[in-house]
């Protein structure tokens, strides 16, 4: 079952989905969030977060300049 | 004096800078040459202008290489990396050998994919210990502090587990 989830966005921001719906690159707002959303999730995955930090105790703690 | 002067240059996104001021840790930076990229600068301004009211560490300003390459900025649609993290990686182009300080993981996907040293503010907190410019009890004091000083994000989880790999390092109890 989807979710409905309601933000608030600064007006230019705002303006910039209006556009890109209006001329057909998203069916609608909607759609264009998910795809926006389902993008950053993408790069932004725990496991990633979580490799890189441990990289980061790596080197912090045993690394070479 | 110019003899002391660093030479390992740290090209900074924003998120380090902040973080590292939330938890009073920015002279951990004195010992690289820290350039802050033209946007970076402004967004830094913009949310924590006590960043720049210190003086133990002397910014650079730096104002981005032009044309920006066309790989990288095919590289920055695809991860929707902000203009700060753009400018960064676009200095980092002209000085590979940096080192590239960011805590956002798209920006550091995008930086390892074009093979550049990157660290973000743990990184620097725990090389503190090593280049002696902190004990580790007052790192762990810094790491225990970040869930309610800092906006760095990190799951308690990992936090907790770093916590317990540096007391067991250097053989302090919990």
């Amino acid at each position: 079952m989807n979710s409905t989830i309601q933000a608030t966005l600064p007006p230019r921001l705002y303006q910039q989905i209006r556009t890109l719906v209006a001329e057909g690159w998203f069916r609608d707002e909607d759609d264009l969030f998910i795809e926006a959303l389902r993008r950053f999730l993408d790069v932004r995955r725990p496991d990633l977060l979580e490799q890189f930090i441990r990289e980061d105790v790596e080197w912090g703690l045993y690394g070479e300049e | 004096m110019e003899k002391n002067r660093p030479t390992v240059i740290a090209v900074c996104d924003a998120g380090p800078l902040i973080h590292l001021d939330e938890l009073d840790c920015l002279s951990l930076l004195a010992d690289f040459r820290i350039w802050v990229p033209e946007a970076v600068w402004n967004e830094v301004w913009r949310h924590r202008p006590t960043v720049f009211q210190q003086s133990a560490v002397p910014f650079e300003r730096r104002i981005v290489p032009k044309p920006i390459p066309p790989t990288l900025l095919a590289l920055s649609y695809a991860l929707a990396l902000d203009a700060g993290e753009i400018e960064a990686l676009a200095i980092m182009a002209s000085v590979p050998e940096a080192l590239f300080l960011t805590d956002d993981a798209a920006a550091r996907l995008a930086a390892k994919q074009l093979g550049y040293r990157v660290h973000g503010t743990i990184g620097i907190l725990l090389r503190a210990i090593r280049r002696g410019h902190m004990t580790a009890s007052e790192v762990l004091t810094r790491l225990r502090s970040i869930p309610h000083r800092s906006s760095l994000y990190i799951s308690p989880v990992l936090l907790e587990e770093i916590i317990s790999q540096v007391q067991q390092e250097y053989g302090l109890k919990s």
